[in-house]
């Protein structure tokens, strides 16, 4: 099935050696089987994001149309929900601990993980390499028992700080694995002659590896700053009141006697779609991303 | 100078340490090592210490040492065993799911169409989008009164479908449906990513010898993608293993603790009941299961190999 196209070479080779213009061979082969594989991959792929749609949907719903059965696909759309949820339940202090957290996570670790990946991609430093895995395959809870014990002691449950520090967990593995393989990828000889022209290890870091991965190190800090943002665990048992994050406060919208439908959609939807956006710009590495270890669970 | 470009270059045993040591690498790494074993190496050492103490946290009475005591409670915890081979079903049923779904999803978008590179960033969207909220949204969508899904069953002539997160059979097969729509893309992708590097030849040569696309999959393909498709099934395990925050976020463990993973279980014994002690045995022995099942695989990896 897959293979139907691989050996395209020849065709290839084929219409290279004829002066003609270089036809799509999808669409010179464009049989009812093709076309019916085309649109299987499409209803497939939309089948995944229809939860997204239908989420996107509903936080345009009142009350009423929510209710309605069967389900309304059109309906007059309102901004009530979204006021809702800016209105109640602190939304914006929540979306502000998340951005705090989250930033804080991939700053600290862009700052220990650059070096260090550096490190193990020129030298072969492989002393990380146990604790990544560690982190990969314990359980999110494993580190947070003893955190929370430990954080306690020092009077850090609930604050900033052990919510960034516990998000390095996940944050600096993803790091180290990401830029390891995006500064292997610089070429040696230009830090080779730098070095020559007297430029110090951390020089050459800063001037010449840094720009030169800068789009990796964009695409690293996207993709820690999802890890971070997506995550519930830690922030369950390590926040309080006031550094709560959004994945735990938007629990809050689903109530014992009510449940505001809407406004859950609309909270759902602000929470989500500034993470869809960030990654559909980095979705060449997601999967790198994932294989590293972005969930804590 | 010179000799410090040479090790860059070729970084060789017998010059390090014939010449000073060089500090600089280790001096690079220093902070990053000293952070993770601060809040990670450390805490699973103590981790260890408290699994062998009674302790808890609300109360005057300290720590208190009382060897494997806890181990030996999890074998008579009735909670705890049923959770385990719930985590076990739920993993087994995920897999059976992820790996045949994705690399169907894969075979389908390695073909060459327009727009095959927009859906394939398209399906990367339900992976990343925040698990609690999308929780949130699966339990509206799948409301037993004015849920999407009721409706979706009524176009298809069930007028009354289960109610699938109270329902005590369906409760953890929802639950893993719900994964499995977060993560079959996951492995989607990293099967496609196993297709796009598989050598043309043998599949010229299977044409060549008339070989329907049947055969060219069941005997080329599939061998050819085994590895990519073990990589696949391991990080599912490890995943699957610790599921946590969809079963929380949609049914609590419930209805009773029919749908409770252990790594659920693990939290509330901890951070609910407040028993610390315990709660990290438990821990210890999840982390000890996802290393085995890791393990089993990375040897069958090897033997299927060899």
């Amino acid at each position: 099935m897959s293979t139907t196209v691989r050996p395209a070479a020849p065709e290839a080779v084929a219409s290279g050696s004829q002066p003609r213009i270089r036809r799509r061979p999808w669409l010179r082969r464009a049989s009812l089987r093709r076309l019916g594989l085309v649109l299987a991959a499409w209803v497939v792929v939309a089948a995944f994001l229809a939860p997204l749609a239908w989420m996107v949907l509903g936080s345009f719903k009142t009350t009423v149309d929510f209710l309605a059965y069967p389900p309304v696909w059109l309906f007059p759309p309102t901004l009530g929900n979204y006021a809702n949820v800016f209105a109640d339940n602190n939304f914006p202090g929540y979306m502000l601990n998340s951005t705090i957290v989250a930033a804080g996570a991939t700053l600290l670790a862009l700052f220990l993980g650059i070096p260090a990946a550096y490190s193990v991609a020129r030298w072969r430093r492989t002393a990380l390499g146990m604790l990544l895995l560690a982190a990969r395959m314990a359980p999110g809870i494993a580190f947070l028992i003893p955190l929370f014990v430990m954080f306690l002691s020092l009077h850090l449950v609930g604050s900033y700080v052990s919510l960034i520090a516990s998000h390095l967990i996940f944050t600096l593995p993803l790091t180290v694995w990401m830029m390891v393989g995006f500064i292997e990828a610089v070429p040696l000889e230009i830090e080779q002659a730098a070095r020559i022209d007297g430029c110090t290890v951390v020089g050459v870091l800063f001037r010449i590896v840094a720009p030169l991965t800068a789009q990796g190190i964009a695409a690293t800090a996207i993709l820690a700053f999802i890890s971070s943002w997506n995550n519930f665990l830690f922030a369950l048992v390590l926040s309080n009141e006031h550094t709560k994050t959004l994945p735990v406060a938007v629990l809050g919208y689903i109530g014992y006697n009510s449940i505001q439908w809407g406004t859950l959609m609309a909270a759902a939807t602000l929470i989500t779609l500034p993470v869809l956006v960030l990654a559909l710009c980095v979705q060449r590495y997601i999967v790198r991303g994932l294989i590293a270890g972005a969930v804590a669970g | 100078m010179a000799e410090t470009i040479l090790t860059l270059a070729a970084p060789s045993r017998a010059r390090t340490t014939r010449r000073r040591h060089d500090w600089t690498p280790d001096l690079l790494i220093a902070p990053a090592l000293l952070a993770m074993i601060f809040v990670m190496g450390f805490p699973l050492l103590y981790l260890g210490y408290m699994s062998v103490h009674r302790w808890s946290l609300i109360g005057f009475s300290p720590p208190r040492f009382i060897g494997l005591a806890n181990f030996a409670a999890l074998a008579g915890d009735e909670r705890f065993l049923s959770s385990l081979t719930r985590t076990l079903y739920f993993t087994a049923l995920g897999l059976a799911s992820n790996l045949p779904a994705g690399l169907g999803i894969a075979l389908l978008l390695d073909q060459k169409f327009p727009t095959r590179n927009l859906l394939r960033a398209l399906l990367i969207l339900p992976m990343v989008a925040t698990p609690a909220a999308m929780g949130l949204v699966w339990v509206v969508m799948l409301d037993p009164s004015l849920g999407i899904v009721r409706f979706l069953f009524g176009l298809i002539g069930i007028q009354h479908p289960p109610l699938w997160l109270s329902n005590p059979a369906l409760v953890v097969p929802t639950l893993v449906f719900v994964d499995a729509w977060m993560w079959t893309p996951m492995v989607a992708l990293i099967c496609m990513a196993g297709l796009a590097s598989l050598p043309a030849d043998p599949f010229e040569a299977a044409r060549v010898d008339g070989a329907s696309a049947w055969q060219r999959f069941r005997f080329i393909t599939f061998p050819l993608l085994t590895p990519t498709l073990v990589v696949a099934a391991m990080l599912r395990i490890m995943d699957l293993l610790k599921v946590i925050d969809i079963v929380y976020v949609m049914t609590g463990g419930g209805p009773g603790h029919l749908s409770e993973t252990t790594n659920l279980y693990n939290y509330l014994v901890a951070m609910s009941y407040d028993k610390i002690g315990y709660g990290s045995t438990v821990a210890l022995v999840l982390f000890a299961l996802v290393l085995l099942c890791t393990g089993v695989l990375v040897r069958l990896r090897r033997m299927a190999a060899e």
